[in-house]
């Protein structure tokens, strides 16, 4: 499956929360960085500063010389991070993975989530618009197979862009683009890679990596594989687990739906016993189950958030009923919890009975750590 | 997005502050300016916290009411006496005189509802869970917010009251600001993040104090960042809410009205805001977000 890359960009974003705190700073060339007398550099420009030939990263003292009536102030780190934590929170609506790569950076892996959202253009633009209206932030996306072709997407169409580069058009799309749109090209490279008469991307295609790694080692590979559009597929992200399952592939193919149930409610109570481990609550239930010719099919609920084994198994019960059509033997069949969130203890001021349950599942969850799993049972179970 | 949107109930802690003029209540008013009436153009709701120190007298609470006869949606939440709910000290006549007012603004529909602020040592064991069932069922009929601090608290759930959630300083061990739901209601409480003037006031505590002491506390600016973040997590619950009540109680100079108007417009998803030239006069960066 080609992997669905997004990388957000806000457009100058400590400027648009600059202009924010300020609004007379609206429509006016803006520097954030250091004193324009020193030594520092531009952090971030309006697209204002910009029309008079200011980026970032340029030394603060050649803007101010570019640009002397720009309005030049230090920056509000602080509230840079609230907003950028507001973001992320959005977004954490939408995307099953996020990593951060800078304050106003996130790279998003919307693989196999098709489904769900249908066009990926539509969802970008459906992320942007949530952003602007509730955070009255603008931003780009660039959506690829990869984080690189995906971070230099987003940068092609700036400011409030979305740009879908399709898989297999990644070396067309970078063809023209100067060297210098390559992440992580700086200054110094770019002259060394002028001098050797490689302005354009597809310069550097045209011959091998060998050739690079002889002239750059091992940065030059990088590079070279940049170029031609290769770049990591899949985020870093913290190790979070984001799912727990548990599947049995039957020795003998069962077409019992009492046997197949024991089965299932033998490994529901396993991962319950992790989500319980984990003191999450889940609030997606999954089956999987795989008739004996290899058709295999998801079935998914979501419900109020719990830990409780029965509620969790009566659902995942019935959604097993309800895909259970076929009169074929069934070899394999597998639960997904998902959709985690802490559970807290909770003492229900005026109900009673789910307080005892938790406590009961607490008490359960002790006794399997200290004597071991099969040490107590819950009374449905297939026996062994 | 959510499709959803609850009826959210804006406003401030208490309206009568001399240090609101001139950042909010205009300084060249007639002598007769009345300042409920002024607030009741901006806001929807109050919180009267007067009533936690003394008993209020009917006439006053009925003479509210007249004053703001006129405005179609405007009501008065109210907090609970403290010998309730910190002296534990209340007998028959007491509760006749809480209700009595009560029911004045339930019967013009003026009530939001009442508020019980237990102090922080009132932290949760059998005793207080026994007490604070016995205070809701004496204060059946109103809808109730209930604010506790101790932390032990936290996480516990009732269906049929509302835990207030509040915003102050973090001090100590952190806890991250998540609405709190419970009755389809949150109602949403901001003391301000003074960590200094809060963290000094625990050193006073018990001492008479002069109101400017007293407020040194609330002193506090929420910045656009601090609100807007708040918002994402507000509107997060929108969808399991009819009504959110969001009470600034950040009061000295005005800090509180600015605040209200400015997380009101991340609420309502940047819509502009109704609100009085003097207090985008005094907070330039409201400019954008007034409805002028």
């Amino acid at each position: 499956m080609p992997r669905i890359i997004f990388h957000l960009d806000l457009d100058a974003f400590f400027v648009s929360v600059e202009r924010i705190l300020n609004p007379s700073l609206i429509g006016k060339p803006v520097i954030v960085g250091g004193d324009p007398k020193g030594r520092g550099v531009v952090a971030a420009c309006s697209y204002e500063a910009r029309e008079y030939g200011l980026h970032s990263a340029m030394p603060i003292k050649q803007a101010y010389r570019l640009c002397p009536k720009g309005i030049y102030i230090h920056g509000s780190m602080g509230e840079y991070s609230r907003f950028s934590r507001a973001v992320k929170k959005i977004l954490e609506n939408y995307a099953p993975m996020i990593e951060q790569a800078s304050i106003d950076e996130f790279y998003m892996d919307f693989t196999g989530t098709q489904k769900i959202y249908g066009s990926m253009i539509m969802l970008a633009n459906r992320i942007q618009a949530e952003i602007k209206t509730k955070l009255g932030l603008p931003c780009s996306i660039g959506i690829a197979g990869n984080k690189t072709i995906a971070k230099i997407a987003s940068d092609a169409m700036k400011p409030e862009g979305v740009t879908y580069i399709y898989p297999g058009m990644e070396k067309e799309f970078l063809a023209q683009m100067p060297v210098e749109a390559i992440p992580g090209v700086g200054k110094v490279t770019v002259k060394s890679l002028h001098q050797k008469g490689f302005f354009l991307i597809k310069d550097i295609t045209k011959l091998s990596h060998e050739y690079f790694s002889a002239a750059y080692g091992k940065y030059g590979i990088d590079l070279w594989e940049k170029a031609n559009g290769i770049g990591r597929e899949y985020l870093n992200t913290p190790q979070d687990r984001k799912s727990i399952s548990k599947e049995r592939t039957f020795s003998q193919d069962l077409v019992i739906q009492s046997e197949i149930e024991e089965t299932l409610f033998d490994i529901t109570e396993k991962v319950c016993q992790l989500l319980r481990d984990k003191n999450w609550q889940t609030s997606t239930i999954s089956i999987k189950m795989r008739y004996a010719d290899f058709q295999t099919l998801t079935r998914s609920k979501s419900i109020k958030a719990t830990d409780d084994d029965k509620i969790i198994f009566e659902t995942a019960q019935s959604l097993f009923r309800k895909a259970f059509t076929r009169r074929v033997g069934i070899r394999l069949i597998g639960i997904h919890l998902s959709n985690f969130t802490e559970y807290s203890e909770q003492e229900f001021l005026f109900d009673d009975i789910d307080i005892k349950r938790g406590k009961m599942f607490r008490a359960v969850t002790k006794i399997r750590d200290k004597y071991g799993f099969s040490s107590i049972n819950y009374g449905k179970g297939k026996k062994k | 997005m959510n499709l959803k949107y609850p009826k959210i109930y804006f406003g401030t802690a208490g309206w009568s502050y001399k240090d609101w003029v001139p950042s909010f209540y205009p300084k060249t008013q007639s002598k007769n300016m009345n300042w409920l009436e002024f607030y009741s153009r901006y806001f929807n709701v109050v919180e009267v916290n007067s009533s936690y120190y003394t008993y209020l007298n009917p006439d006053t609470v009925q003479n509210w009411t007249e004053q703001i006869e006129h405005v179609e949606d405007f009501l008065f939440t109210v907090k609970l006496h403290m010998d309730f709910t910190h002296n534990k000290k209340y007998n028959e006549q007491k509760i006749k005189s809480v209700k009595q007012v009560l029911n004045i603004l339930k019967s013009e529909e003026r009530l939001g509802g009442l508020l019980l602020q237990f102090p922080y040592s009132f932290d949760c064991n059998q005793a207080t869970i026994d007490y604070l069932r016995k205070l809701i069922e004496l204060f059946e009929e109103y809808d109730k917010f209930v604010e506790i601090r101790h932390k032990s608290w936290q996480n516990k759930k009732a269906k049929s009251i509302t835990f207030c959630t509040i915003d102050q300083p973090q001090i100590g061990e952190s806890i991250e600001f998540k609405p709190n739901v419970g009755n389809k209601m949150a109602y949403i409480r901001f003391h301000g993040r003074n960590e200094k003037a809060w963290f000094q006031s625990l050193n006073n505590f018990g001492k008479t104090q002069s109101y400017e002491e007293r407020s040194e506390r609330y002193k506090y600016l929420y910045s656009p960042g601090e609100l807007a973040e708040i918002s994402i997590k507000i509107k997060e619950v929108y969808d399991k809410v009819n009504k959110i009540f969001v009470i600034m109680n950040n009061h000295p100079n005005g800090d509180a009205p600015a605040n209200a108007f400015e997380l009101l417009h991340y609420l309502k998803d940047l819509n502009k805001i109704k609100m009085p030239d003097t207090i985008v006069k005094s907070y330039s960066r409201l400019s954008e977000l007034a409805k002028n």
